[in-house]
């Protein structure tokens, strides 16, 4: 089925007359859920395990799993914006550079640290 | 306790399940899952968050099934679990992401379209993720009923426990919103 089709048959479907066939007819072109293999056996792992896991600690990783997503792309997309001002900057990405040294003359360091 | 449970009726599978039968239990998970798919994934979108909440759903219906008093039937019962976990999920990443983004919009998930051989099924299914997840979680749930499940207005409206008129407005709201997202698709 065309896309335009496919559209066509998205609006349809909300239409408050739409026949019931027509979610039929998606799940046919592919728009079929489902979950992954082994899906029954880790549910009736969980249920019947005498030991339960603990809900608030699933739930807790969960959060920490969303948290360190975000915070991890977060840190890499600034890590290379960093280092490509850098590079910009300086023309390299040596230590001197990262300290901002990178064009001073040792002379000038030490006259800048001591003060003479 | 049987063998098989593939013939059984859900107060029997119930009932078999109350007294321990962890394969009449898992009838009913194999009975219902794809049900449940269609509700979480087509709310949360394909990833691996939406199968912890279809693992949730059926772990919540297991404890849950003593209270199950067969007057309704068992797939408007699991529907109604999987639309409460579903709508908490939506809410609880709501809360969660508006700590770390000002958007603060349920729409912080990764969708993991799966494989398909057939180019047209794989866009299809994309297409329909897409469309679902742009629109808001209360026309979401309506759509999902209606598009996925093949819900009548009238069944949506006893599942979600909402007026008919409100069901109908919703749907009506949600059409003329995905026609304005699907033409930029």
């Amino acid at each position: 089925m065309k896309r335009s089709e496919i559209k066509d048959l998205i609006i349809r479907s909300l239409e408050p007359d739409a026949p019931e066939d027509l979610a039929k007819s998606l799940d046919e072109e592919g728009v079929s859920f489902d979950f992954s293999k082994g899906f029954t056996g880790r549910v009736l792992d969980a249920v019947y395990t005498p030991v339960m896991a603990v809900k608030r600690e699933a739930e807790f990783l969960r959060n920490l799993n969303y948290a360190f997503y975000r915070i991890a792309l977060t840190g890499v997309a600034a890590i290379v914006l960093l280092l490509l001002s850098l590079f910009i900057m300086e023309g390299s990405l040596s230590l001197n550079a990262f300290l901002g040294i990178n064009d001073t003359y040792d002379e000038s360091i030490v006259c800048l640290l001591t003060g003479k | 306790m049987k063998e098989s449970y593939r013939q059984s009726d859900e107060l029997e599978l119930v009932k078999a399940s109350l007294g321990g039968d962890k394969l009449a239990f898992g009838e009913i998970v194999n009975r219902y899952r794809k049900m449940v798919a269609r509700t979480v994934k087509g709310m949360l979108g394909d990833s691996v968050y939406s199968e912890d909440i279809g693992q949730e759903v059926f772990i919540k219906l297991y404890n849950s099934l003593s209270e199950f008093r067969g007057e309704a039937k068992l797939s408007t019962y699991i529907q109604k679990i999987a639309i409460n976990l579903t709508l908490n999920e939506i809410k609880r990443r709501k809360r969660f992401f508006s700590m770390f983004s000002q958007k603060g919009n349920d729409e912080m998930h990764e969708v993991e379209i799966p494989y398909y051989e057939n180019e047209e099924k794989r866009e299809a299914k994309e297409l329909v993720d897409k469309a679902l997840q742009s629109l808001e979680p209360k026309f979401r749930i309506i759509v999902a009923m209606r598009m996925l499940q093949g819900y009548s207005t009238k069944e949506t409206a006893e599942i979600l426990d909402l007026p008919l008129g409100t069901v109908l407005s919703r749907l009506s709201r949600a059409q003329e919103q995905l026609k304005g997202i699907l033409k930029n698709l």
